[in-house]
């Protein structure tokens, strides 16, 4: 009796959720899918079906498979740059807590994080101008001409440049995360340890970092699957190019669905991109669970 | 509960102000992205003054940046909810709309009386007229690719304005050697890059080997003339003609004008819009140092070179079929392209594509932009806009491509033949 009221009880709280999220984010899932197999302007009534050629046209679409390529260049480096950072930045703050100045240090770390990624992004715009922007002629200034590059013109150079800033923007987001992670352990923990003799970086080492595992492991997958849909910036900084050099899944979706009116095979990118990212993050859930367990 | 109550009447009150006010008032949406300049206020002060004279009708204007357009009139056309009033360049992706049923025949409004054979220059209705029928009243600026050049630099180096395609490569040589750009380049944007193609082509061959290649009446895009015009372009490149990086620099936020500002270039390749961003952004370089140049000639070439690349009419206004008051949006219309608005449109240094026009302006400048265009035998419409949109996107991403010398003259030739014989079904 006690049990089935529970059972509904539960139901009714979740139904408003589900309500939600059917129509916001399950129905236009399962509605990208069905598109997939039309051809679509997006504006005409008529839909044609096409089958499976948008999907065979994506399995050999080259710019397609270099776009996700530049994916997981994009969450190589956001995980190996932002978390050790984040963290790093994290055990700063906690340290120095005490001291007046971290605490203005917190609010110029957390700035990136107030700003919006279009603001950000036109700022950078300007920031690597070749001629007119701060990166260049500093470089100059200190003697580092061969360093110079056209930073966002430049095919080579264009991704990783990108990254940086996206690097700079999301940091302060872990660094609050992580810090929040390290003040929710008990204080008397670490007094025993510094009790028993450790030392501030063997207590970071061998008691916080294990303890804020959960943290750490949400940290990545929130990385990870931000990275795979990552948009905004890169939209606003070079729109995928040059030639395609800084193309993502998510930017040549949205090349396809609107200004080439080929909404149908933009579809089948959005739904390979969800497949893709399901998969990854998927996979990931369960290393990093394995590995939590074995600690 | 009587808060909620309160909350409701509250919310009921400033969702339906309309329905609460005593007079039924008609409302009209208008969308433009004249955003540079005085283009806002250009269309604001035409809306007031018709307000004025129809007080029972409210027209909302809003202005938007050029590329975010593109994408958010689509969006509310898929979605039902276009405003009544909206913007194109005419051409092929005007026509898909058409096709869409999403645009008013405007033919109707634009015979009665005559207006439109009375008002606009013949050659502006060409690129809203399909099936012989009118979607749209040419309004902006009659706009064709010239190049700017800064004429204190000249004279510093003493160069004279090429005429010819050698001459222009020793002009740029000169500005080269003495540490100065010769053409100033902002190709994120794609479309800017394009000029230099489609002028080649032109100048190499003619406008009916684009012609025949785009309308598939024989042609090709593998048309020798593609690829020379290509490889000019190449040439230019690797001698250092344009500002470095020019790939990843953004026209619509300004860095390309940034370098004719500095001194650092002495050209730019442009529409004849420029003139009034050049007015509004820098009046002391306007008035001192810039001189037009037509685009030059190319030895050996067949096309006529008093050709100009372009449109006579730049921003066309629709009416969308969804829109409650096509009338009163058409009388709206006729307010932005009155003799005031065509007044207040030269004045800030734009050329509007009507009768006589030419009579009106005395401003050096326009005036040779106006006399290129009257002489001229042809004017080749941007391909990006004169192509359905699908293959407007290949031809610019393959000009990005061919610019940042990614791919051969016979690769970019290819690839854009290879697009088009997919999208007919060849």
């Amino acid at each position: 009796m006690a049990a089935r009221e529970t059972t509904w009880t539960i139901i009714l709280f979740l139904l408003p959720t589900l309500v939600f999220l059917s129509i916001f984010v399950i129905w236009p899932i399962v509605s990208s899918f069905r598109l997939s197999f039309f051809e679509w302007d997006g504006i005409n009534p008529v839909k044609d079906p096409v089958g499976l050629d948008n999907w065979s046209r994506l399995i050999h679409d080259g710019i397609f498979w270099k776009a996700f390529r530049n994916n997981l260049t994009v969450v190589t480096l956001s995980l190996a740059v932002q978390m050790p950072i984040g963290m790093g930045l994290a055990i700063l703050l906690e340290q120095g807590e005490k001291l007046f100045i971290f605490k203005i240090f917190k609010t110029v770390y957390f700035f990136p994080m107030l700003m919006s990624s279009v603001a950000i992004g036109i700022l950078f715009k300007y920031v690597y101008d070749p001629i007119f922007g701060i990166i260049n002629p500093a470089l100059e200034a200190v003697g580092l001409e061969a360093w110079t590059r056209s930073w966002l013109g430049d095919t080579g150079v264009a991704l990783y440049a990108v990254i940086a800033v996206i690097c700079w923007q999301y940091i302060p987001f872990y660094m609050i995360l992580f810090l929040a992670a390290l003040r929710g352990i008990p204080e008397d923990l670490r007094d025993a340890a510094l009790m028993d003799g450790a030392t501030e970086p063997r207590y970071y080492r061998s008691i916080a970092l294990p303890l804020v595992q959960g943290t750490l492991r949400t940290a990545m997958i929130l990385s990870l699957i931000g990275s795979l849909k990552y948009f905004d910036l890169i939209w606003v900084m070079t729109e995928g190019g040059p030639s395609n050099a800084s193309e993502l899944m998510a930017t040549y979706m949205y090349k396809k669905a609107f200004p080439s009116f080929e909404m149908g095979y933009g579809s089948a990118v959005a739904s390979a991109m969800f497949i893709i990212v399901m998969v990854i993050a998927l996979v990931m859930q369960s290393l990093t669970s394995r590995f939590e367990t074995e600690v | 509960m009587r808060k909620v109550f309160i909350l409701v009447l509250v919310a009921a009150m400033l969702i339906g102000g309309g329905v609460v006010s005593a007079r039924q008032e008609k409302s009209i949406t208008m969308w433009h992205i004249q955003n540079t300049g005085d283009g806002p206020e250009l269309l604001q002060q035409a809306a007031d003054r018709y307000m004025a004279d129809n007080p029972d009708v409210s027209v909302e204007v809003v202005p938007m940046q050029n590329d975010p357009y593109k994408t958010r009139i689509r969006t509310a056309m898929g979605a039902g909810d276009a405003p009544c009033i909206f913007l194109s360049w005419g051409g092929g992706p005007l026509y898909e709309y058409v096709k869409a049923d999403q645009v008013l025949d405007l033919t109707d409004y634009m015979n009665a009386d005559d207006y439109a054979a009375n008002r606009f220059v013949p050659a502006s209705l060409s690129n809203v007229t399909f099936d012989g029928k009118i979607y749209g009243v040419p309004v902006e600026n009659t706009s064709v690719a010239v190049i700017f050049y800064n004429k204190a630099i000249f004279e510093q180096y003493g160069l004279e304005p090429p005429a010819t395609w050698d001459e222009l490569l020793a002009v740029s040589q000169t500005l080269i050697d003495n540490g100065v750009t010769p053409f100033s380049l902002a190709n994120k944007t794609k479309w800017t890059s394009s000029m230099y193609y489609m002028y080649l082509v032109d100048r190499i061959a003619g406008p009916e080997v684009f012609a025949s290649a785009a309308n598939r009446t024989g042609g090709s895009f593998e048309d020798p003339a593609f690829v020379q015009a290509g490889q000019m372009i190449q040439d230019l490149v690797n001698m250092g003609a344009f500002n470095e990086g020019f790939n990843g620099l953004d026209y619509d936020t300004g860095q390309g004008r940034m370098l004719i500002y500095a001194n650092q270039a002495a050209m730019e390749l442009m529409g004849s819009w420029e003139i009034g961003n050049f007015l509004s952004e820098n009046e002391a370089f306007y008035a001192e140092d810039l001189g037009i140049i037509p685009f030059p000639a190319v030895e050996g070439g067949v096309g006529d070179p008093s050709n100009v690349v372009g449109t006579v009419g730049d921003n066309y206004y629709s009416i969308s079929p969804t829109c409650e008051y096509p009338d009163e949006a058409f009388e709206l219309l006729q307010y932005v392209i009155d003799d005031e608005s065509v007044a207040a449109r030269i004045e800030s240094g734009r050329v509007p594509p009507v009768k006589g026009v030419a009579d009106l302006i005395e401003e050096p400048i326009l005036k040779q932009i106006v006399e290129l265009v009257e002489n001229a035998n042809s004017v080749q419409l941007w391909y990006d806009q004169y192509l359905p949109p699908e293959l407007g996107e290949v031809h610019k991403d393959t000009m990005q491509a061919l610019f940042g010398l990614d791919i051969t003259p016979e690769e970019a030739a290819q690839q854009q033949e290879a697009a088009v014989a997919e999208y007919y079904g060849e």
